[in-house]
């Protein structure tokens, strides 16, 4: 074991923990049961569909919706003068309305609902709307954004179209700089890129004669939704109810209170019957919330020891016309460059602009793929020019264990190590890089990402996650909790986080995680918290339980309580194995004169950590996750065509709790990555339109450019995840892309400094290289 | 996406077919598997109030070595070996349409008469509205060059061009009759005329000639992805030798204009070359040069440009398999 590893935690032969499980709601999955939220019908239910604008930014000058109204079949017309409490994932950046009231700000913005019998009524009373707009000028790029204007698209931006702004400095950049013995600087542009989550966006609204509202929708962030919906619709929390139905996909695409959610609301509230709208795939990317697009200016320097000396990082990021979690992503994009490596001084302006493009919000890996990018980039350009190899110069470079970054990050474990020297034996590096035949190459790259926010978005005391458990008579175990299972896993992993200390099977652990009246609260499926928070809390919450069930067992064979084990679904006294109580009555016992156990478990928050600084907490985790990854590439000079032939893929994340879940996760996040690498792009045309808006020509990966992927799952036992577990939802991602541009060096001398790295654009740097030599058209076979 | 309505007709022959394409007065539209028209549908594009489906016509399937009907699955042709000797290449193409779930929906008639794409043109109803509506679709003008004279729109269909470059025939039944048109003058007019067919005639099935059957045949497709995406460019070839020397060349380059592009005169005037890795390189080179794609797709034109010199490199090499033709440099 590396010495970066503390193996402090003791090995137990878990029962459930560290078991291949297919996650258990994977049968109503593949046999397309769902129930998704488009699979809910109520009785009553009424057609939704939103107009949009057509106009990248333009001002409102009147609205006509009567003959829309007098349409037959047309129940309920909306628009923004209804409802113009602003609303926002973060309280610090709350600019939405549900619907467009002074202006508009992208085209796709929301400016009117309708709720009528069918979609073909709905459509043609969205066509008898009437809106008078005055076309003002569009901002479309980062340098228009920083532009000095009178008229910003929000009101709130004071100088030019700026939505936030960080700059932070440790030490002397500059001195470092000038006493190194080089200096790799580079500027990489991002384009953007989106989710393309299977499931579009679909929300049910039904507000009740009772006076209260259910909303089910398609939602990672159920708890958020809930408060912004009483804000927007001025009512109480308690008389609203947020329902998560199954979720087909969601990756960051999901994780905001929407404008499509409150319309939903406001029609339904307007005609007392439930109201569905479902996306069509248009409005999924419309709606995006996906990766900003980036514009990376970075400088790393190393010293004649081959140690890295500091860091200058200026990332400009585009958000389109909303904030939402764009605070977040200004700073990620900055701060978490701060792992796996130590860098001793580090400089960090980031600038997050408006525009009036669809909006941008979290995205896997959110805030610092692109900065990751650039880099291990970097990385390997300085390893290159110090003569060393890039993957010793990594291993001499590392955070250890149990420290503390120059900005205040508190890394615990860290297993960076390991998956260096796993990655580096099982590719067979050292024989191969730099030696491959011309068109194929290895290359490697680093990750590291938080594992949970440390900090509440709200400020209030309230844990983190709180979880409560209940067992009655019939011996079914229910765990109540409000985290969001996106295909992640998370209800697998609540229902093991209990299974194990009561040492049950797992298929008596029922998961209802869908409802905010019955759920405690959870903040959601986002900065990769769940397993760590929600875990921690219904680990605590079994612990409490399995307590009450050994004091029966204790009262019924007279043994003393602290001798019991629970397995196996038993409770055995250690010290004499014949004596055993089965699960069911010790349970029975437990209950009697006191009815079904319940129990809560919560995570409060992490430990007290980070600096005094403005931003300190930004970047702040309980733990990190970290990764090291090698690919193999073969290039077609001729085609410009990158295949990715293999991926080994080192991950720390701390315990796999289920093998088989973070290996999906980990193989999702490579074809996520290699998407934006190779073939993604969200690129705009003519003043304000995304030429692609659909999954025909938003090119994901398909699965025969699926690299064969080789998992390595490092375990550094992390002292405060639950059984040692950390996050492998994110991290996963952030090592693809430079790696694979990493190999493409090492096959063809190139680097590239956009992405995606389509054929032409690398057969374009093919043949700049190439300028000034005569070369035949074509080169023989 | 809703479709927009129509009246859905299934006729059980092509005279069915045809009796009630005259009563709909030009208001109609044939649909086989629709996996190109029902998208083009939801996108209201130039929808129409009928819809006349095809698939229940049993004398336009069956596939044999004298005739591909016109409701030929791909997946079918395709999955059938036997048919290779009869139709070098076509097979291959068929295989690098879409995907296998399209293609098993999808039709040989359908892809021989894919609509033109344009990125301008294949977006929906709202983006098309918001931007200005194009020639091709509800307005007057083009948005790639802006004139009103002609549509750019590119032919995307990955099975015409090996057809061409082995003569084959299209049989049409219209108000008329019957008749035959070569593919090679088959595709005509600019990306919203399209081709030779009357809009009443159906696409009964496909012939070559018996003398092209000894031929050596092939597609290549440029996709950025290598399953589901249209052709950003393509390329076709047809070769029979005479010992070392070239007895017939056709080539045709797909997805760089409204129509396939074959080159007839050029292929020509090589008739008695050696067939060498020098003359595959001026080949590759000329055809290249006489290429000329237009901005609406989504990879650059130079790009694309060039692909057209590299694939049919890469074709004309594969005919030379492993021929004394390796011995000469190849």
């Amino acid at each position: 074991m590396a010495d970066d590893v503390r193996d402090d935690a003791p090995r137990r032969d878990y029962q459930v923990i560290g078991r291949r499980i297919p996650l258990i709601d994977s049968w109503r999955k593949v046999t397309g049961q769902g129930p998704y939220t488009d699979d809910l019908k109520l009785p009553g239910m009424l057609v939704g569909k939103i107009l949009r604008s057509p106009h990248p930014h333009a001002r409102i000058l009147a609205i006509d919706t009567s003959a829309a109204r007098r349409l037959p079949g047309v129940h309920a017309v909306v628009t923004g003068a209804e409802a113009p409490a602003k609303f926002g994932v973060l309280p610090v950046s709350q600019d939405e309305t549900a619907m467009a009231v002074d202006k508009v700000r992208y085209i796709g913005d929301c400016v009117a609902g309708v709720a009528a019998d069918d979609e073909e009524t709905a459509l043609a009373a969205l066509r008898l709307i009437r809106v008078d707009y005055q076309p003002l000028h569009p901002i479309l790029s980062i340098d228009d954004a920083l532009q000095p204007t009178t008229d910003p698209i929000h009101r709130h931006s004071k100088k030019a179209n700026i939505h936030k702004q960080v700059d932070q400095e440790f030490g002397d950049v500059d001195e470092a700089f000038r006493a190194s013995a080089f200096v790799e600087r580079e500027r990489f542009e991002f384009i953007g890129v989106t989710h393309a989550m299977t499931e579009p966006h679909a929300v049910i609204a039904h507000y009740t004669a009772d006076g209260r509202l259910t909303i089910w929708s398609a939602q990672q962030v159920p708890h958020y939704l809930h408060r912004a919906l009483a804000d927007v619709m001025q009512m109480e929390m308690h008389r609203i109810r947020v329902i998560r139905p199954m979720v087909g996909g969601a990756f960051g695409g999901k994780s905001d209170p929407f404008p499509h959610e409150m319309i939903a609301a406001l029609l339904s509230r307007g005609c007392g019957r439930p109201v569905k709208i479902l996306f069509d795939r248009e409005e999924v990317f419309l709606t995006n919330h996906g990766r900003h697009p980036t514009r990376t200016e970075m400088a790393l320097g190393v010293d004649a020891d081959g140690k890295l000396t500091g860091l200058d990082l200026d990332a400009k990021i585009d958000g389109g016309a909303w904030g939402s979690f764009g605070v977040v992503t200004t700073y990620y994009n900055g701060v978490l460059s701060m792992g796996p490596y130590r860098i001793p001084r580090f400089r960090y302006h980031g600038t997050r602009v408006y525009t009036n493009k669809a909006p941008c919000g979290a995205m896997r890996g959110h805030g610092a793929v692109n900065s990751r990018f650039a880099m291990e980039t970097l990385v390997d350009r300085l390893a290159e020019k110090a003569r060393l190899d890039p993957l010793q110069f990594r291993l001499d470079n590392l955070l250890p264990a149990h420290t503390t970054t120059v900005n205040g990050f508190r890394i615990t474990s860290n297993g960076t190590r390991e998956c260096l020297e796993k990655v580096r034996e099982r590719s067979r590096w050292d024989e191969q890089h730099g030696k491959l035949p011309y068109g194929e190459g290895l290359g490697v790259a680093c990750g590291f990402y938080i594992s949970g926010s440390a900090h509440r978005i709200h400020r209030n005391r309230f844990p983190h996650s709180t979880v409560h458990v209940k067992i009655d008579m019939d011996g079914g175990i229910t765990v109540h909790n409000l985290a969001a299972e996106i295909g992640q896993g998370s209800d697998t992993m609540l229902a093991q986080c209990v299974a194990e200390p009561l040492g049950v099977k797992l298929d008596r652990v029922h998961v209802y995680a869908r409802n905010t009246d019955t759920a405690p609260f959870d903040l959601g499926s986002y900065s990769s918290r769940v397993t760590f928070m929600a875990g921690n809390a219904a680990l605590r919450a079994g612990e409490v339980i399995a307590a009450k069930l050994v004091q029966a067992a204790a009262r019924l064979t007279g043994r003393p309580a602290e001798g019991f084990v629970l397995r196996d679904e038993q409770a055995i006294y250690a010290p004499d194995p014949t004596v055993v109580v089965s699960y069911m009555d010790a349970l029975h016992e437990a209950m009697a004169e006191n009815g079904a156990l319940v129990a809560k478990g919560i995570y409060q928050q992490p430990p007290p950590m980070g600096g005094n600084f403005k931003g300190a907490a930004a970047g702040l985790a309980p733990s990190y996750s970290f990764q090291a990854y090698v690919a193999r590439v073969e290039v077609d000079a001729e085609t410009g065509f990158v295949r990715v032939a293999k991926v080994w893929a080192a991950h720390d994340c701390g315990r796999a709790l289920n093998p088989l879940a973070v290996e999906g996760q980990i193989e999702g996040c490579i074809h996520m990555g290699l998407g934006q690498a190779l073939v993604e792009e969200f690129p705009y045309v003519r003043g304000g339109y995304i030429l692609n808006a659909n999954l025909l020509d938003y090119r994901t990966l398909t699965a025969r450019q699926m690299p064969e992927v080789e998992v390595i799952l490092v375990e550094s036992n992390d002292p405060e995840g639950p059984f040692g577990a950390k996050e492998c939802g994110e991290g996963p991602l952030l090592p693809i892309l430079p790696a694979v541009a990493n190999a493409v060096y090492d096959a063809i001398g190139i680097r590239m400094t956009s992405l995606p790295m389509t054929p032409d654009k690398i057969l374009s740097a093919l043949e700049r290289r190439a300028a000034g030599r005569p070369r035949p058209v074509l080169q023989p076979a | 996406m809703i479709l927009p309505p129509f009246e859905h007709h299934r006729p059980r022959t092509v005279a069915e077919a045809l009796a009630i394409a005259r009563q709909c007065d030009g208001g109609f539209d044939y649909v086989a598997g629709g996996s190109d028209l029902l998208q083009n549908y939801k996108n209201r594009l130039n929808p129409r109030p009928h819809l006349i489906a095809l698939g229940a016509i049993e004398e336009m399937r069956g596939c044999s070595d004298e005739r591909i009907g016109g409701l030929t699955l791909l997946a079918d042709l395709e999955a059938d070996a036997s048919l290779i000797p009869a139709y070098p290449g076509v097979r291959n193409a068929a295989a690098q349409v879409a995907s296998p779930l399209v293609r098993q929906q999808a039709t040989v008639g359908g892809n021989l008469l894919v609509e033109t794409r344009c990125f301008y043109f294949n977006q929906s109803e709202f983006w098309r509205q918001s931007i200005g509506y194009c020639m091709k679709a509800d307005g007057d003008v083009c948005l790639v060059v802006p004139q009103k004279e002609k549509c750019y729109a590119t032919y995307s269909g990955d099975l015409a061009p090996v057809l061409m470059t082995l003569d084959a025939s299209f049989h049409l039944a219209g108000f008329a009759g019957v008749r035959a048109v070569r593919a090679r003058e088959f595709f005509a007019g600019d990306g919203i005329a399209k081709n030779l067919k009357r809009p009443e005639e159906i696409v009964t099935h496909v012939t070559i000639p018996r003398l092209s059957r000894g031929m050596l045949a092939d597609y290549a497709k440029l996709r950025v992805r290598d399953s589901f995406d249209y052709p950003m460019v393509g390329v076709a070839a047809s070769l029979r030798l005479d010992g070392e020397r070239v007895a017939e060349l056709h080539v045709v380059v797909n997805a760089v204009d409204t129509r396939p592009l074959p080159f007839e005169e050029y292929t020509d005037t090589l008739t008695g070359r050696q067939f060498t890795a020098a003359l595959i390189d001026e080949v590759a080179h000329e055809v290249m040069v006489q290429s000329r794609p237009v901005k609406n797709l989504v990879l650059s034109t130079s790009y694309r440009k060039k692909m057209i010199g590299v694939l049919l490199s890469r074709l004309l090499r594969g005919f030379a398999g492993d021929r004394q033709l390796a011995a000469a440099g190849v």
